[in-house]
């Protein structure tokens, strides 16, 4: 019982995470109709900058996080104005400019931090432990991190007058340009903010797993099953897919074992994908 | 080229006898109703006009009957088949194939390209010739085969996009404002188009449209839709006349 | 560029025509670098292949690697068996991954094309999972040393020309068959990939379409995966990474997506450049990064795509210099 319940917080800690980098990989196609292949590589990068100022700087971890993160946006806004911006609406342009980004950013982090996971560790060790009930620190203050910003987010892109700006362009473009919205200035923020939130959740994440250059593309393939599930360019469809997936990966790789819960999670995609094809959430628009 | 044949009835059917039929179909999107049950007959070698407010789910309706999407009730049969909910290209392949009120063509390759993919698309059925290159000329294609399609003026896309419909031997073309975007001395090439159609193939032909002179001109019948009712069916100048369609229509463009 | 069905032809019996070097390279030279650089280029273009023939529908199929494995593996039991007549292995090594591919196809190809493309990927990592978690069929994390050569006839070709003789023999089958494959359905797919709702109106399954390209993809790739393992005598999960498949993806669009010449150009000068710069191996990803990103923003159609718009571009203005009211139809280029 006990364990059922420490898995399933460890699940929605990770479906938390999965959450952060989807919500910002799905809001970047929503509205701008870019695929962003690079999206892994924020993610890495946010883990970098972190561990760059925590054990090369000595700064504090918050700081360094925090500071992390608008690093990766700042990152992501130049990114967004030199590369992507002339191309937007074009998927197939779009995916493999961003698959060169990715690879240039790989490599670059390859070139300053070698091939090898950095020892980068999570100042809080130990975990909860009460009843049998098993938690580690860490993946609660992940949890509360990434909840806040979930939240924040829902906030920025429903309740604000900017949210609800990007949410017209990404309806229709052209009626929300005639409106007077200024679709050249929100791009590169919109790119910005999602590209922040995959750094985010790198810097607080990278110290609990592994922080090394290849670990981008795991994660960019963890973002596509939780789109795939819940609809590209659905904000709540990928929150919620987000958590299922986490509570999946959670409870097999407990249950199953090692690798085999990325199988059953695939079979499980696949096994969806044959009934619904429009997801578990999706409308019928997904079909071809 | 005034006036259409109205001797040919509206129940009018040749030798197969298939009538294209929607059967209390209806759709909704979510909590929006496009159209409410509706249930008319196109029987093959008539012609029927759908007219309406904008926004009464006209295109909707020839989304539906060409398979493009499925409708929430109700049922398309061609003949004595059920075609609903059959895959878009199949539908097309069975012969009832629509137009489109935007341009649609091969934009980067060339008319005669276009051509030839339309006639390879849907080579199931073979029959007699024809008489494309009578239409190329007449719409001043012929000179222009070479041409890739999206370098044309825009009227004469439009037309090969008409063409292309043709070319697969469709036994219903259902059109979707075959003149918006036609300047008023081009539009007179869709009556030369339907007339060309229906001689060689005797196809029945839907037309959704707005130019009610072109309505009037070809349409024995037609059909009013608004707010997702069939308002009313008859010949146009009984239906134009009354009370409420022309409320309908003033009410949509008092608002 | 316009599309031009018989300038295409052309340019892609070209692209066959310069894999033919390939094949007689090891009987002319014993040169290291170039064995290797032969073996390599054929391995590039097979696989390559399996990109190109999605892209004629306007698709991109992270695919590549995952059937390269299927085939490379099959062939490498297979050998193991002690089945190891090349023809034999030729044909498993394209069946298996066909026969994967088209139940997979059916499920995924219903989607739109981002959706596939997403599962593409994904099913990369599964494969690798599943290569790890199988050790009694693939021996797992060390894979399977020791594979026999190809036979033809009974005689082991088992010296170095030879087994690059094979690599390059396979690139050319791969070619062939996606030239086949694209021209057979060439007004098809390119209707696909150009406007999918007018060609499903004027009558074309889509999904058929789609299949046929995604079982051709996954034969070809899984002859490059069956080359590679011949060539290594290996099959060993980390020959078919995830990641490799950006540099095939490099290779088709540097190279021109439009044609076989273009797969067969981009394949031959990635790969020589990466052998040049050896010393800076791991920054190969970042320059193929850095290319993709030019090519995409300033040349589009790859090497080939651009030369040909430039024949193009001269070829008309000396016609309207030398000939203004004469309107000549184009000849074909080369």
């Amino acid at each position: 019982m006990e364990t059922i319940v420490s898995t399933g917080v460890i699940g929605i800690s990770i479906g938390a995470q999965y959450a952060l980098i989807s919500i910002g990989f799905t809001l970047i196609f929503g509205i701008m109709g870019v695929v962003n292949f690079a999206h892994g590589a924020f993610y890495i990068i946010g883990g970098y900058f972190a561990y760059t100022l925590t054990s090369l700087l000595g700064a504090p971890f918050i700081f360094a996080v925090v500071l992390a993160t608008f690093l990766t946006a700042l990152v992501g806004y130049f990114v967004e104005i030199i590369v992507v911006e002339k191309y937007v609406s074009d998927h197939m342009a779009t995916m493999l400019l961003t698959l060169g980004v990715y690879q240039i950013m790989v490599t670059g982090a390859t070139l300053a931090y070698g091939a090898e996971p950095v020892d980068f560790r999570f100042p809080i060790s130990g975990a909860l432990r009460w009843h049998g009930y098993f938690v580690p620190y860490s993946t609660l203050v992940v949890l509360v991190v990434c909840a806040v910003a979930i939240v924040s987010i829902y906030y920025l892109v429903f309740m604000t007058r900017y949210g609800i700006a990007l949410r017209a362009m990404a309806d229709d473009g052209a009626v929300a340009r005639a409106q007077g919205i200024p679709a050249a200035r929100m791009f590169p923020m919109a790119f910005a903010i999602a590209t922040g939130l995959a750094g985010l959740t790198g810097a607080i994440v990278t110290p609990i797993l592994v922080l090394e250059p290849q670990g981008g593309e795991a994660i960019l393939g963890k973002a596509f099953i939780v789109v795939i599930l819940g609809g590209l360019g659905s904000v709540t469809g990928a929150t919620a897919s987000a958590f299922i997936v986490g509570l999946i990966e959670a409870y097999s790789s407990v249950y199953l074992g090692g690798s085999k819960g990325a199988l059953a999670l695939f079979v499980l995609v696949v096994l969806i994908l044959l009934v619904r094809p429009q997801g578990l959430i999706g409308s019928s628009a997904r079909k071809a | 080229m005034n006036s259409v044949d109205r001797a040919g009835p509206a129940s009018a059917k040749n030798a197969s006898g298939d009538a294209l039929r929607v059967d209390g179909i209806a759709k909704r999107f979510g909590g929006l109703r496009v159209f409410d049950p509706i249930s008319f007959e196109l029987a093959e070698d008539e012609i029927l006009g759908v007219i309406g407010p904008n926004g009464a789910g006209k295109t909707t309706l020839i989304n539906v009957m060409c398979g493009m999407i499925e409708p929430s009730a109700g049922r398309v049969h061609l003949g004595q088949r059920n075609i609903t909910g059959l895959p878009f290209h199949s539908v097309s392949q069975l012969g009832v194939v629509r137009s489109f009120q935007q341009t649609n063509t091969f934009s980067k390759v060339s008319v005669e390209e276009n051509l030839f993919r339309a006639k390879r698309f849907c080579s199931k059925r073979s029959g007699p010739d024809l008489g494309l290159d009578d239409l190329l000329h007449d719409f001043e294609l012929a000179g222009h085969l070479d041409e890739p399609s999206d370098k044309l003026p825009y009227g004469l896309q439009k037309m090969l996009g008409l063409i292309m419909v043709l070319a697969t031997r469709p036994r219903f073309i259902l059109m979707d404002e075959p003149a918006a975007g036609l300047e008023r001395r081009e539009r007179i090439r869709v009556d030369r188009f339907i007339e060309h159609a229906r001689k060689v193939l005797r196809c029945g032909i839907l037309i959704v449209e707005h130019d009610m002179d072109l309505v009037k001109r070809l349409c024995p019948t037609i059909v009013v839709l608004e707010s997702g009712r069939l308002l009313a069916k008859g010949p146009p100048v009984e239906v134009l006349a009354r009370p409420d369609v022309i409320n309908a229509y003033l009410g949509d463009s008092a608002d | 560029m316009v599309s031009d069905r018989r300038r295409d032809f052309k340019l892609d019996l070209w692209g066959i025509v310069l894999l033919v070097p390939l094949l007689i390279s090891p009987f002319v030279t014993k040169d290291v670098l170039i064995s290797s650089l032969t073996y390599q280029i054929s391995i590039g273009v097979a696989a390559t292949m399996g990109i190109y023939v999605m892209l004629r529908m306007g698709l991109l199929s992270f695919s590549v690697p995952s059937f390269m494995t299927i085939g490379g593996y099959a062939a490498a039991i297979s050998a193991t068996a002690g089945w190891t007549d090349i023809f034999f292995l030729t044909a498993i090594s394209f069946v298996a991954p066909a026969l994967v591919a088209a139940p997979l196809g059916a499920i995924v190809l219903r989607l739109k094309g981002i959706y596939f493309i997403f599962i593409t990927f994904i099913f990369n990592e599964i494969l690798q999972i599943l290569l790890f978690e199988t050790p009694d069929l693939t021996g797992g994390a060390n894979g399977i040393p020791g594979v026999p050569p190809a036979t033809l006839f009974g005689h082991e070709l088992a010296a170095q020309p030879q087994l690059v003789a094979v690599t390059a023999a396979l690139a050319i089958v791969a070619a062939l068959i996606t030239f086949v494959v694209t021209h057979r359905f060439r007004a098809e797919f390119t209707s696909i990939e150009e406007n999918e709702t007018l060609a499903e109106s004027l009558g074309v399954a889509l999904w058929k379409y789609r299949t046929i390209g995604f079982i051709a993809s996954a034969g070809v790739s899984g002859l490059a995966g069956f080359a590679l393992v011949n060539m290594l005598s290996t099959a060993h999960p980390s020959l078919f990474a995830s990641w490799s498949v950006n540099s095939y993806i490099a290779y088709a669009f540097v190279g021109g997506r439009g044609t076989l010449l273009g797969v067969a150009v981009g394949s031959a000068l990635l790969i020589a450049v990466t052998n040049y710069f050896s010393a800076f191996a791991n920054l190969s990803a970042g320059l193929f990064g850095v290319l993709l990103i030019v090519v995409m923003m300033l040349a589009p159609s790859g090497i080939v795509g651009s030369f040909v718009k430039l024949a193009d571009y001269i070829r008309s203005r000396s016609v309207t210099r030398s000939a203004p009211s004469i309107k000549e139809k184009q000849n074909e280029f080369g």
